[in-house]
């Protein structure tokens, strides 16, 4: 069985482009729009 | 006119009056008894535990909220139920133990028509020897706690400064704990804060859980549908681990903390020891210490209330196999099934079994986490209980009229990572419904357009915003109720 150190040692690591996009500003401008969308479907879901 | 006695001022009870206040007009009673006096954004005492916040920042004052709102506030812990009277009078009523400064330890017997319990969780820090803050380990779980927290946190720092090399364990202090959510956060931010200090390197930051894989959370983990590819939370969660360089230590079960060392044991029934400079180590809870009696004055607390403490409510709590745990299982209107005027909402209501499978070790050690209930879900469930209550009192339905069923309803969540406007991140994730339904979702047990994840610093800023929103709507200040919960 492996340990959790030996599955995280092989997971993905996420590109440096991945993490540039992760924190560029015009790009998390349109996440931040879209998690709140899908956070208004969960709303609409739980009501 | 009818009184509505609400015991708890946490996320689901203080949604809960407030809708009844507004639901219900003057003509009736709303009285809330809790023994804290302010309201806590509890999402964001993880911030308070790096010391990015104050605890004024989290909390504000209930007295002065309710008091505009034409709500009762005793500020009061309940301590037993009388759901049919005592012997000298049929109106079912509570018993309530002052802990307002200059009246604490006055008792009252408060007369109800109709009940909800939302008292949250007890923290049960005595179930594990030497865990908790009066022991050999931190919590983050009230705003004080997160506080201590964020100060042992800048002794480490110091040390750190110094060159010392030091181990920070975080996570959970039980097999049987929750919020492991709240784990993963902590963990996160304390591992950035170290990083934007440039300290990282002399640290080493360790995650305890008695998850069974990472990403589980207490829901049995998630699946995803991403850039045509079927992904699971553990794989999303076990990358940001690596990227992060933080170990994990899962399957775990803490048997004791002595000062500088956690003892464990884990699912394969071995034991380990894990020697620690900082260790906050979340506890297990159970239900609030309430009792219950018949009008004869007869203990009946095993008849309304679960072994652990938490209320029995409309869910059907049968024994089964994990292989056979249905949808329907989950409650759907919070009812007590022996009182109709009794309610059980929020971390409060007994769950009627996990989410995640429950394994145990070898040494008959139960290793699993408990069935997470709080936030959206939470304050739903007040909504809607509060709704059902006000049609039973004004319209005479005979009957809970709203539903709030965890294995109906969609919630979201934003599990910090590391605050600051621009170097912030957070994952963002949406499940549709909370508990999975395998015979509407045969094969994931989950919609996989409605469950998703994503990481970056929108979702901090989505975490940030929802602190300001949730306390604003908290304060019932104009146009509360149009916030959804």
């Amino acid at each position: 069985m492996d340990t959790a150190d030996d599955r995280i040692a092989a997971a993905p690591l996420p590109s440096a482009r991945t993490l540039r996009r992760r924190r560029s500003i015009p790009l998390q401008l349109f996440r931040f729009g879209r998690i709140n969308l899908r956070m208004l479907r969960m709303v609409r879901k739980a009501h | 006119m009818a009184r509505v006695v609400i015991l708890g001022a946490g996320i689901s009870g203080h949604t809960a009056a407030l809708h009844l206040r507004r639901l219900l007009g003057k003509g009736h009673e709303v009285v809330v008894v809790s023994p804290n006096a302010d309201w806590n954004w509890i999402p964001s005492n993880i911030w308070v535990g790096v010391g990015r916040m104050s605890p004024k920042q989290v909390t504000f004052p209930l007295a002065p909220v309710y008091r505009r709102q034409g709500i009762e506030f005793r500020q009061a812990r309940a301590v037993a139920i009388w759901p049919e009277g005592d012997g000298d009078s049929g109106q079912p009523a509570v018993d309530i133990v002052a802990t307002l400064p200059g009246r604490s330890g006055e008792q009252n017997r408060l007369g109800y028509d109709y009940l909800i319990n939302a008292t949250g969780p007890k923290l049960n820090f005595a179930a594990t020897p030497g865990l908790g803050p009066d022991g050999n380990s931190l919590s983050v779980c009230t705003p004080g706690h997160a506080e201590q927290a964020a100060r042992a946190l800048d002794g480490v720092i110091e040390k750190l400064r110094a060159g010392q090399r030091q181990t920070l364990v975080i996570g959970v202090g039980h097999g049987m704990c929750t919020c492991e959510g709240a784990a993963f956060e902590y963990t996160f931010n304390v591992e950035h804060e170290l990083r934007s200090r440039g300290l990282r390197d002399l640290a080493d930051v360790i995650y305890l859980s008695n998850e069974y894989e990472l990403g589980d959370f207490g829901v049995g983990g998630m699946v995803f549908q991403q850039q045509g590819f079927i992904s699971s939370s553990q794989m999303w969660t076990e990358s940001l681990f690596r990227e992060r360089g933080v170990k994990a230590i899962l399957r775990a079960h803490v048997e004791r903390v002595e000062p500088g060392k956690i003892y464990y044991e884990t699912l394969d029934g071995s034991r380990g020891a894990l020697a620690f400079d900082f260790a906050m180590l979340l506890p297990p809870f159970r239900g609030a210490d309430l009792k219950a009696y018949d009008r004869a004055g007869t203990d009946i607390t095993a008849d309304l209330f679960a072994p652990s403490g938490f209320l029995k409510v409309d869910a059907d709590y049968t024994p089964k196999p994990a292989g056979q745990w249905r949808a329907e299982d989950w409650p759907e209107t919070y009812q007590s099934p022996r009182y109709a005027n009794v309610f059980g909402i929020g971390i409060a209501f007994a769950p009627p079994h996990a989410i995640s499978k429950p394994r145990t070790s070898p040494n008959g050690t139960v290793i699993a986490p408990a069935p997470p209930r709080t936030g959206m879900p939470s304050a739903v469930m007040g909504r809607q209980v509060a709704r059902s209550i006000s049609d039973m009192i004004r319209h005479g339905a005979a009957k809970p009229t709203h539903t709030a069923s965890m294995a109906a309803m969609g919630a979201a969540c934003i599990a910090s990572a590391g605050a600051g406007f621009r170097h912030g991140t957070a994952a963002a994730m949406t499940m549709y419904p909370v508990v999975p339904d395998f015979a509407r979702f045969p094969v994931h047990g989950r919609s996989l357009k409605d469950t998703s994840g994503e990481i970056g610093l929108a979702a901090h800023w989505v975490k940030h915003l929802l602190h300001f929103v949730f306390i604003y709507k908290a304060k019932a200040r104009p146009g509360w109720a149009f916030l959804p919960e």
